[in-house]
């Protein structure tokens, strides 16, 4: 059973539609990234079962109880913000404290109170800067002070708003995967915001694609990356480019009338004239626009049939130059029409397991 | 002022003085020459802007308070005592006093209401409650005096029930304090808006969330951020609440110890001929305010050494 759930949430600002009939269920002790890009409703809907705004319509139901009229203060949430929102004239211990001082989680004995702090301050690596304030701490620092904080009630789901937004990149690696172990490790449910395709994958148990206040997909990470089944998914997943006419390339059987043919790095191989292509019979052509080198792999921008779309090339692999003549096969397509999306693989690879 | 929460570079500290950053940078650059006429040419600035303020605060300000207490002081302290222990002066002191203190307390609450209103909720009509509370800033305060005159003077609608009531506001001591509070009652939420808008709300939602109720979240989380911009509302408000005279003219009706206040009564003494008294009644003024600034100044220093400098 879902431990925490939405029903049928709506949610209107003015003529702006945050929240359309939005409906999921999580499990306890998942780590769910809810995804999407900005202004497709995400951070309301996190703010909603946080109790910071309120649905025009629908249910909120945390651990089989509806939650809507129950105040944010007594939801037992906590909540990671964006910018942090540490109390910036008190020192990151009293941040951390805060909880236990005050309101329904508090606690009497001061014995406690400092032990857990301190505890909590082992826990996310910050052990001896409790008397710092939140402004002589950097990003990274200041962004466990909060995980830190909202830990300290001992709250039963904690959510998390574009917990990486504000870090710098390198940083910014390094808290995700220490984050998805902290959470792993005390095995709260936990529910995090994010635009960033390549976080949702990395840190989600489950990712949830929100796209103009609807939801468009619940799934794994690698079901929505290999099954994409809405035409937003498809397009907003991984790097994509579109083919003006797929038939043009060889060997997709059509399918009568589609919006988008949208193509991945990843299902393209493209070879120089002079390298082995094993499909050689069902490639075509392609001319090189552009190479770029991405550090670990060469990003191959190319032309074909009226065209555009990216390839890639290993490091270990002959250089393409600019205005080369390549073959590109294309292993598989998703075909987009109305809202859904469909997979569309080449023929040729099906004709090469017959022959097998 | 409440300092922003932007981490602080490690040498932002040295360049805030100018003869310590060019010490510090000949020492470690490459080009010294560029940076020592740099200096110069920014050290004619400073000297010419130093020079400009001072001249300006000297002509403005020190000369006529220096004047104030030379004329006062004139024919001697005996003369001078004499004014300030006048009764009527007295009772003009403390209707200052009184008037001040109920400006005060009147607007610090409705200064915060109306600032936390403005600031964290969205309401309709929010802009236009903004506007309104800027008018006593903007109408003469003479025009303020005339429509209270006309609200709650015989011409009223509701003076019948006033009277009836035994209350009297028009030429009284509560039409005094009526208009003191008029005119000084944007002070203190103008200092507080920009402030609460700039901090947003998101600190007031954590402490929110981690179950905290109202009254903790505003003396905990919302107030010491407001703190510094809150008593400079403050002794703005009770500055000009001392010093008003237009509205507070046109409703006191001038009744020599009953409903004069101090700069009332300097003009009632200075249309008199009464120079010294005039003079020494002005001093008292000069001196709540330079008394005003002070403690002002001694606290904010005790409160910034204490908080541990964020």
């Amino acid at each position: 059973m879902a431990y925490v759930e939405l029903k049928n949430i709506n949610k209107s600002y003015g003529d702006f539609k945050a929240s359309d009939d939005v409906s999921f269920g999580i499990e306890r002790g998942k780590l769910i990234g809810l995804l999407g890009p900005s202004g497709s409703g995400k951070t309301t809907i996190l703010r909603m079962i946080a109790g910071l705004e309120s649905p025009d319509s629908g249910e909120i139901i945390i651990d089989g109880k509806v939650v809507n009229d129950i105040p944010a203060s007594k939801r037992g949430i906590g909540f990671v913000f964006q910018n942090y929102a540490l109390f910036r004239y008190m020192t990151v211990f009293d941040n951390v404290a805060f909880g236990l001082k005050y309101g329904p989680y508090a606690q009497k004995d001061k014995k406690y109170i400092e032990t857990r702090v301190n505890e909590l301050l082992d826990l996310v690596g910050l052990s001896g800067l409790g008397k710092r304030y939140p402004s002589q701490l950097s990003g990274g620092q200041r962004q466990r002070v909060a995980f830190a904080r909202a830990l300290a009630p001992n709250p039963y789901l904690l959510l998390l708003d574009e917990p990486f937004a504000a870090i710098d990149a390198k940083v910014r690696q390094e808290l995700r995967s220490w984050l998805k172990q902290i959470i792993e490790k005390l095995g709260i449910t936990s529910i995090f915001v994010t635009h960033d395709q390549d976080e949702a994958i990395e840190v989600a148990d489950e990712i949830i694609i929100t796209n103009n206040g609807r939801v468009e997909q619940q799934g794994t990470p690698i079901e929505i990356y290999r099954d994409p089944q809405t035409a937003f998914t498809a397009a907003f997943f991984g790097q994509t480019g579109y083919l003006e006419d797929y038939r043009k390339f060889k060997s997709f059987e059509p399918i009568g009338e589609i919006d988008k043919a949208i193509v991945r790095p990843e299902f393209v191989k493209l070879t120089k004239k002079n390298e082995f292509q094993k499909f050689k019979t069902s490639a075509v052509e392609a001319t090189v626009e552009r190479v770029s080198f991405r550090g670990n792999y060469i990003e191959v921008g190319v032309e074909s049939n009226g065209s555009h779309f990216v390839a890639r090339r290993e490091l270990e692999q002959e250089l393409v130059s600019v205005g080369e003549k390549v073959d590109v096969f294309i292993y598989r397509i998703f075909v987009t029409k109305g809202d859904k999306a469909y997979l569309l693989q080449n023929s040729s690879l099906r004709e090469e397991s017959v022959v097998i | 002022m409440a300092s922003a929460a932007i981490p602080v570079p490690a040498n932002a500290e040295k360049k805030s003085s100018g003869t310590a950053v060019k010490k510090s940078v000949v020492s470690r650059t490459a080009s010294p020459n560029l940076i020592h006429e740099d200096s110069a040419a920014a050290k004619a600035v400073r000297y010419f802007l130093i020079g400009i303020s001072v001249l300006f605060i000297f002509v403005m300000m020190f000369l006529p308070l220096a004047t104030v207490i030379k004329e006062a002081l004139k024919q001697g302290w005996a003369a001078y005592k004499a004014a300030v222990t006048d009764d009527y002066t007295k009772s003009a002191i403390w209707l200052t006093i009184e008037a001040t203190i109920s400006a005060l307390a009147i607007n610090t609450v409705f200064g915060l209401f109306a600032a936390w209103a403005v600031t964290k909720f969205h309401f309709k009509g929010k802009k236009i409650l903004t506007t309104l509370i800027d008018v006593p800033i903007t109408v003469s305060p003479i025009i303020a005096g005339l429509i209270f005159v006309l609200v709650f003077g015989r011409q009223s609608v509701i003076y019948p029930y006033l009277k009836q009531a035994g209350i009297q506001i028009v030429y009284a001591v509560p039409g005094v304090i009526l208009a003191t509070v008029f005119v000084t009652f944007p002070f203190i939420s103008r200092e507080l808006i920009p402030v609460l808008e700039a901090q947003g709300t998101d600190e007031e939602e954590a402490a929110a969330l981690m179950g905290a109720n109202g009254w903790t979240i505003f003396t905990k989380v919302t107030f010491p951020h407001i703190k510094w911009a809150f008593l400079y509302g403050v002794v703005l408000c009770t500055a000009r609440a001392m010093g008003e005279f237009g509205a507070v003219s046109v409703l006191s009706g001038h009744l020599r110890g009953k409903t004069n206040t101090l700069p009332l009564y300097v003009e009632v003494l200075f249309q008199g001929f009464e120079w010294v008294p005039a003079f020494a009644v002005s001093s008292i003024l000069v001196i709540m305010a330079v008394v005003i600034l002070v403690a002002r100044n001694i606290f904010e220093h005790n409160a910034k050494t204490k908080s541990g400098g964020v």
